[in-house]
């Protein structure tokens, strides 16, 4: 007789883990890490050293003395939530305050929920919307790249808020602003224009978003209902007046909805776990964010979009079950 | 341990509580009535005080329309002669409504600022009532001589960082005001 | 005897703390803690009314037909809501401005009905009084301490003195961080409460 082995299941074991995952995503987003440095010099790698070191630390610290367990460090989540948090901060964000934002993003947001796979918010974003509330000096303190080596700052308003501003006073119009600034869609898309580190290039995030999609790390759906809403709904309100409300182009190109598309709403933990689910949610951040960037009284409202479509994802994905194999 | 309802009993119960009751808030409110007035005018005064030069008599409230809105106006005068002219201007600030009291002179200067109320983001427009490199600017303004408004609009007023809008709304109460006392004089 | 009094007094501190464990008087106690001093006046102010209120309720509550309580005891409450109101117009009216609208919000504070119910229609007037004190100033606690860590970090300052210039983390001065801070004060203070 032949020998059957006998093993309890799962039979098939593929080479993902959370920590390859997780690596490829800090893989994708080093084109964008890339052009933030030489746009915005050693500033901005000091954001970026002082971010991931104090994430990775303080969830070392959390997990061994906190905790009393093994640090889950490893899993490289921490990396990620510290490149995130970096590229969504000003280039001269204080050391400091970088560092209160990395212990909010993991300590209040990751840890004290239960870690990763526990938490309902985005962690970056919330110690990003922290910071904002806490610091708003230093928060809404945007500079116009000097490239690798620039020394003198030039402070300039980014976009959406040159707009926001300029559209208050009487007798504004957008296409007046856009010209007053200069702005073109070429300089969005490759350049040059203030922001937050993850904002300067578009192209250089969707080459990050397209190698997450060939890894088959993440699934399109999501990031393209949340770019479809904001084009289709800002070419609504963009045709019905354009000289109020700003045109589809400019909505996709500018502010962090590109990185918060690709990078954000992607994540596994805080994302609906269905294809209708993950619409439904890219829908709603879609919608709320162009809300908030027309009507509302911060500039820019994709953090705030994700984290207020975060709060309905358990209930998405209650709604929506996944597929269960071998059922009707 | 209460005892059973029926009709007479709680509507007895009932009158005789908000009998009490009221007779005792009576007789409060005639023990506090004066303190309270006086409380409230002390505030007004305060308020007033703080942007009007010493000395001088101040008069009640009197109704003026400033930059468009329904407000009100204070004199202050020695004798006959006007020393200073305390203008309510309300416009509209990042967060809400923006309250100043702005004292004038006669000769149409700014004496002085104060807040009386706002909404405005705290650590950025909030700076408004906090900031004295801010307000301690229209201090002695003399409108003839420098632009009352802010530098991004070509005038002299030094805004406060990252809250250009609250500046702007700041800027355009005192200058409302300045107006309204010029029709003032005009009269 | 008097081991019973002292129990009825102290459970207001840290067994039955109405803000850390019985979770009553939200509302204020996110609204008014911006500072230790706002938080500390809040909680006295509670204190008159939840003390005055217990006593007062305790002696009628027996001639009270049960059908009309309710009314009754809000409109007691109500008396002595406004009676401190007109007081702190006439002598503190600087605290009066601060506090605003939640002075006349503490007759609707679920802790002054609740232990008028639970405890003052049931008991004498003397451990009316005592339930009175003590959950009050467990209440006043809570919303000093409160206070002093929304305004250690939002203000940088202790009852007014600032120990930095500028700014703290001013999401601690506004109503995401007093969520915030009340989470993990409650998170210490039942552990606190679980070690004893």
């Amino acid at each position: 007789m032949d020998k059957i082995l006998v093993s309890p299941n799962p039979h098939l074991h593929s080479k993902t883990t959370t920590k390859v995952l997780m690596r490829d995503v800090v893989i994708a987003m080093l084109p964008a890490v890339a052009v933030s440095v030489v746009f915005y010099g050693w500033k901005e790698l000091l954001v970026l050293a002082v971010s991931v070191l104090s994430c990775v630390l303080i969830e070392y610290l959390i997990t061994r003395f906190c905790l009393r367990k093994a640090s889950t460090t490893g899993d490289w989540s921490a990396v990620v939530t510290g490149v995130l948090l970096a590229l969504n901060l000003p280039p001269t964000t204080p050391w400091w305050v970088v560092f209160i934002g990395a212990l909010v993003a993991i300590g209040v947001a990751k840890m004290t929920f239960g870690g990763l796979g526990q938490n309902v918010f985005n962690p970056a974003l919330v110690g990003r919307v922290f910071l904002l509330i806490s610091f708003p000096t230093y928060m809404t303190h945007w500079e116009i790249p000097q490239g690798l080596f620039g020394v003198d700052a030039i402070s300039g308003a980014t976009p959406l808020g040159a707009i926001k501003e300029g559209l208050m006073q009487p007798g504004a119009t957008v296409q007046g602003i856009m010209a007053d600034h200069g702005y073109s869609y070429s300089q969005m898309l490759f350049a040059n224009i203030g922001g937050s580190a993850g904002e300067a290039c578009a192209v250089a995030i969707l080459l990050g978003f397209i190698y997450l999609l060939v890894r088959k790390v993440i699934k399109p759906w999501t990031t393209l209902s949340i770019l479809g809403t904001v084009a289709l709904v800002s070419c609504v309100f963009w045709l019905a007046d354009p000289s109020r409300f700003t045109d589809p182009l400019f909505n996709l190109l500018t502010g962090g909805l590109l990185l918060g598309a690709c990078f954000m709403a992607t994540d596994y933990v805080t994302s609906p776990m269905t294809v209708k689910g993950g619409v439904i949610y890219g829908v709603g951040i879609g919608f709320i964010t162009l809300m908030i960037r027309y009507f509302g009284s911060y500039p820019e409202g994709v953090s705030f979009a994700i984290l207020i479509m975060n709060s309905t994802v358990p209930l998405l994905n209650n709604w929506f079950h996944q597929k269960k194999y071998g059922r009707a | 341990m209460a005892a059973k309802s029926n009709l007479i009993n709680m509507a007895v119960c009932l009158t005789a509580v908000c009998l009490v009751c009221s007779a005792l808030l009576g007789g409060m409110y005639a023990l506090t009535a004066e303190p309270i007035a006086k409380a409230n005018a002390e505030i007004l005064k305060a308020s007033i005080g703080s942007v009007l030069p010493e000395g001088g008599e101040l008069s009640d409230a009197m109704p003026i329309e400033v930059g468009g809105q329904p407000s009100e106006y204070y004199v202050s005068k020695a004798g006959d002669e006007v020393k200073a002219y305390a203008v309510k201007s309300t416009t509209v600030g990042f967060g809400g409504p923006l309250t100043l009291m702005v004292g004038v002179t006669p000769d149409g200067t700014v004496y002085n600022t104060s807040v009386l109320s706002h909404t405005e983001t705290p650590g950025l427009g909030a700076k408004c009532s906090t900031d004295e490199r801010f307000f301690s600017q229209f201090k002695g303004f003399d409108p003839a001589g420098k632009i009352l408004s802010v530098k991004k609009d070509g005038g002299d007023v030094d805004a406060i960082t990252a809250s250009t809008i609250t500046s702007r709304a700041y800027t355009l109460a005192v200058k409302n005001a300045v107006e309204a006392v010029k029709n003032i004089k005009g009269e | 005897m008097s081991n019973r009094k002292f129990d009825i007094f102290a459970k207001g501190f840290f067994k039955e703390n109405p803000t850390f464990v019985l979770l009553l008087g939200m509302c204020p106690t996110l609204a008014t803690t911006t500072s230790a001093i706002n938080g500390l006046s809040m909680g006295l102010a509670t204190l008159f009314v939840l003390v005055l209120s217990n006593i007062v309720i305790s002696a009628i509550a027996p001639l009270v037909p049960d059908k009309v309580h309710i009314p009754v005891y809000i409109v007691v409450i109500a008396t002595f809501v406004t009676i401190l109101q007109f007081a702190m117009q006439a002598y503190t009216p600087d605290m009066y401005k601060t506090l605003g609208l939640f002075i006349p919000l503490i007759v609707v504070n679920c802790i002054v009905l609740g232990r008028a119910e639970a405890f003052a229609s049931k008991n004498g007037i003397v451990d009316s009084a005592l339930d009175g004190l003590g959950i009050g100033f467990g209440f006043t606690m809570s919303l000093t301490i409160l206070g002093m860590v929304r305004e250690i970090l939002g203000s940088g300052s202790i009852f007014g003195w600032k120990f930095i210039s500028g700014d703290g983390l001013l999401v601690f001065v506004m109503a995401p961080g007093a969520f915030l801070a009340m989470g993990y004060l409650m998170v210490l203070f039942n552990r606190i409460a679980k070690k004893n």
